[in-house]
Parts: structure tokens; C-alpha cells; sequence
């Protein structure tokens, strides 16, 4: 039976991914963040970058004598994705939306891992092959043992046909969003914002951002310039399997401003930290995701404003 | 789009594993796109690979390159794209004799050519043309031969 299962095409599945799994948990002793201490929910370029590269590169060698095609290679490392995905999700207790958002990356770099391998192993040329093994080591540990810091501000903006003293009852609290979710993400079950409420309209009150799924950002609001800033911090937000464990909102701001024609131009303002990395690939989501937030709120805001 | 990245962003290539990740996205998009050329591909790759001397490398743009000895001969891109330095001489007749072999997609007025592999024919093409290739350059490499030097063929 032990025989059956352990075929050099399965011991590729198997070994590429038990050693990415190792070493993802190995990881999380040498991650530090931005102040040196060790950051065990910070994901680095490494996790997603040189290991499934070196996946694929395990995978090729296994399977250098099975003869595969392109595309029968390119079908493999789907699996192979699928199949860290749900270890992700059962051993590292990885989000759902996290790993959908994860998933493209992976099988892009399993597939340029198994394609470098089988150039490498696929007619027994010996060359470059421990070079190429110190380089993704070397890169590895590099990265795992740097400090990781990473912020970035989003800002959207919104011509609303109302005067700024109508739009700013609606800035500071709103009542619940019943709009059917338009962005796609939202629409597959990432939270998404619903209602804010407020403890008062003035400085130092506490406010809350309440989410689809009920989770809750309490905030307080530090600058309160009637119909013209309201600005917030976060002080606790959920801690969440989903993209929100790995992304910190650290401050909201909505900025009005009267365009003498009745109408006021609102601004939309988040500032975030992230703690996945690459940031090429990540912020892109990140912004696309407050992007989202933002338009969600301040097209409410807008309805709201404009009602007779 | 494959023009646009390789004249705007080549330089990328001295980033450690660009190459080889842009190389994994022309595959994927084939395979989306034109799936039976992954398989001409892989045709020919067999095929050269069995002939004497030849090694396979990862092109440093992306791709397979196929070596004799050392040099290269020509390389494929996961989008069916061929690249051959070939002679001046070479490249003339073969571009009047076949309209789809045309002059290199960056190195103009060289003797590389680039062909696109579409269809089984490409197939043939590409083999004769490596054929020729490898003629040419087992015969400047041969030690019998008296003006045996370095081969430039661009």
C-alpha cells in the first residue's frame, strides 16, 4: 500500500509541500518587525516567493523521469497550490480570502520553480544546481532575519450635491448600509463596512466601525473641525484569520470641503500597516480592498446627504 | 505585450528569479490562450535534446535555451516565440524563402531572426532552421576545421 502511495510523483507533492510547511513555522522564530521583536503574524516575500519556487524546483526533481508535458506540469502545480492552500488553512489557520488572494502567486512561482528545475534536472545537467539551491537559502534567511515594515495611506474622493453641515451628520455616524455589496470580495464573504456609530459629535469621543460579519474597530476621533475633518484613530480592531490579520487599520479621515455651489467634495483618507509581504503584490490588494471600504461608506454618506 | 515588457522593463532580467516568474506567466497565458503550442514545444525540445551535444538552460529573458557545447543555438519563450543568431547570409535566404521567419523582435539589422510557432508547420520550420544552426556550428567547431575560432554570429 506504503508503496502505491509513495511514488515519485506523490513524494513530490508530498515533500515540496512538508518543507515549505517547516520552514514557514521555522520562519516565524527568525521574523522580527519593525522594532526588532519577533513578529509571528508577519509574513514575508520569502514565504511566498522562494518557497514555492523551491516547491517547484522539489517537485521537478521527483518527477525529472516521469516524462510530464508543459501543460501536464502546469496542471500539477495547480494541485500542488490547492493542496498548500488547504495546509495553510488547517496547519497555519490561514483566512479563506487570504488564501484565494495567495493563490495566483503561489502557482506563478511553483510553476517558474518547476520549470527552472526541469531545465536543471531534466537531462541530468549538473550545473548551477547548488548554486541556485545557496541563492534561494541565502535569500531566504536574509529576508527572514531583516525587519519588516511597511505603511501606505489611500485617499478617494467624492463630489456630494449637499452643503458640508448636512454631509457631516452622516461623516460621523451613519445609520445601516443595506446597498447590496458591488465589489467582488466583498461579495465571496470578506467583511465588509455596514454601520458607524458614535458616542458623541465632539472631540475625544469614541466611535465604532461595525462590519458585515459583526466585528467591530472601536475608534476615537482626534480631530474634530465641524464640517471640515474629522479624523480618527483605531484603538482596537478584530484580529481576524481573514485579511484582516494581516493588515492593521491605523487611522481614518474624512476631510470636507465647501465648493460654494451646494455641494461639498469629501475626501476619504486610511492610513495601514501591512504585514504581508511582497508589497508589490499585497498592496495591491490592500488599497484595492480600502478602496472598496471607502467607496462603500462615502457612496452611503452621499445617499444619505442627498436625500430630500 | 511581450514587445512592450522586454523593451521596457529588460532590465529586470538582473533581478534574481524575474526571468523565470515572467517566463511562468507567458506560460500560463499560452495555456489559456493557445494550449497546443506548449505541446509544439515540447515537440521540439524532445527532439533537439536528442542530438549530440545540445544542453538546455533557462534563457536569461525567460524560456529554454538550447546550447551546442556551450553556445547558443537559439531559444524558445513560453509564448512560441523563437530567437536564432544565425548569418547574416542565413537569415537573408531564410526570410525570403519563408514569411514567417522575420527579423529579431529587438536586435534589428543583426543576423538573429524571431519566428513565431503557431502551427505544426512552424514545427518543421523550426527544426530545419535548427538543423541549420547546428550544422553550421558543429562545422566551426570542429577541430579539423582550419579556421576554427570562437563562432560570432551576430
Amino acid at each position: 500500500m506504503f508503496k502505491n502511495l509513495f511514488t515519485q510523483k506523490s513524494l513530490g507533492f508530498i515533500l515540496s509541500n512538508a518543507l515549505a510547511l517547516v520552514l514557514m513555522l521555522a520562519s516565524r522564530i527568525f521574523i522580527r518587525d519593525n522594532i526588532g521583536l519577533s513578529a509571528s503574524t508577519t509574513l514575508i516575500f520569502s514565504e511566498f516567493v522562494v518557497l514555492p519556487f523551491a516547491m517547484g524546483l522539489i517537485c521537478a526533481w521527483f518527477w525529472r523521469k516521469e516524462g510530464l508535458s508543459s501543460m501536464d506540469i502546469l496542471k500539477h502545480m495547480l494541485i500542488n497550490t490547492f493542496l498548500a492552500i488547504f495546509l495553510s488553512l488547517i496547519a497555519l489557520g490561514e483566512g479563506v480570502i487570504c488564501l484565494i488572494i495567495v493563490s495566483p502567486l503561489l502557482w506563478c512561482f511553483m510553476i517558474a520553480g518547476a520549470f527552472t528545475g526541469k531545465a536543471l534536472f531534466g537531462y541530468n545537467n549538473q550545473n548551477l544546481n547548488v548554486s541556485v539551491v545557496a541563492i534561494l537559502a541565502i535569500i531566504f534567511i536574509t529576508d527572514a532575519s531583516s525587519i519588516h515594515q511597511y505603511e501606505n495611506m489611500v485617499a478617494d474622493v467624492m463630489v456630494i450635491k449637499a452643503p458640508p453641515a448636512k454631509v457631516w451628520q452622516y461623516v460621523v455616524a451613519y445609520k445601516r448600509i443595506e446597498e447590496k455589496e458591488k465589489y467582488w470580495l466583498f461579495k465571496m464573504g470578506m467583511p465588509s463596512p455596514v454601520q458607524s456609530t458614535a458616542d458623541g459629535y465632539y472631540l475625544g469621543a469614541g466611535r465604532k466601525c461595525i462590519f458585515s460579519n459583526g466585528y467591530t474597530f472601536d475608534e476615537k476621533i482626534v480631530t474634530y473641525d465641524e464640517n471640515r475633518n474629522l479624523t480618527f484613530d483605531i484603538t482596537k480592531q478584530p484580529r481576524d484569520p481573514e485579511i484582516m490579520g494581516h493588515i492593521d487599520i491605523l487611522r481614518g479621515q474624512f476631510l470636507l470641503k465647501d465648493n460654494g455651489d451646494g455641494t461639498t467634495t469629501l475626501t476619504g483618507n486610511s492610513w495601514y500597516r501591512l504585514y504581508v509581504f511582497p508589497v508589490w503584490y499585497y498592496d495591491m490588494w490592500a488599497e484595492s480592498v480600502t478602496r472598496n471600504v471607502h467607496i462603500r461608506v462615502m457612496e452611503h454618506i452621499k445617499k444619505l446627504s442627498e436625500a430630500k | 505585450m511581450f514587445g512592450f515588457v522586454i523593451k521596457h522593463f529588460g532590465f529586470l532580467k538582473y533581478v534574481p528569479l524575474a526571468p523565470h516568474v515572467f517566463d511562468a506567466m507567458l506560460k500560463v497565458w499560452t495555456a489559456f490562450s493557445r494550449p497546443h503550442v506548449l505541446g509544439y514545444i515540447d515537440t521540439i525540445e524532445a527532439e533537439l535534446m536528442r542530438w549530440q551535444g545540445m544542453r538546455l538552460t533557462i534563457h536569461k529573458y525567460g524560456g529554454i535555451q538550447f546550447n551546442y557545447h556551450g553556445k547558443e543555438l537559439g531559444h524558445i519563450h513560453s509564448n512560441g516565440l523563437l530567437d536564432m543568431p544565425l548569418s547574416r547570409k542565413q537569415k537573408h535566404q531564410l526570410m525570403q524563402q519563408h514569411a514567417t521567419v522575420q527579423d529579431h523582435h529587438t536586435f534589428k539589422g543583426t543576423g538573429w531572426i524571431s519566428l513565431f510557432i503557431k502551427a505544426e508547420g512552424d514545427v518543421q520550420l523550426t527544426m530545419s532552421i535548427f538543423q541549420l544552426a547546428y550544422k553550421t556550428r558543429k562545422a566551426k567547431m570542429s577541430p579539423t576545421n582550419s579556421h576554427y575560432t570562437v563562432p560570432i554570429f551576430v
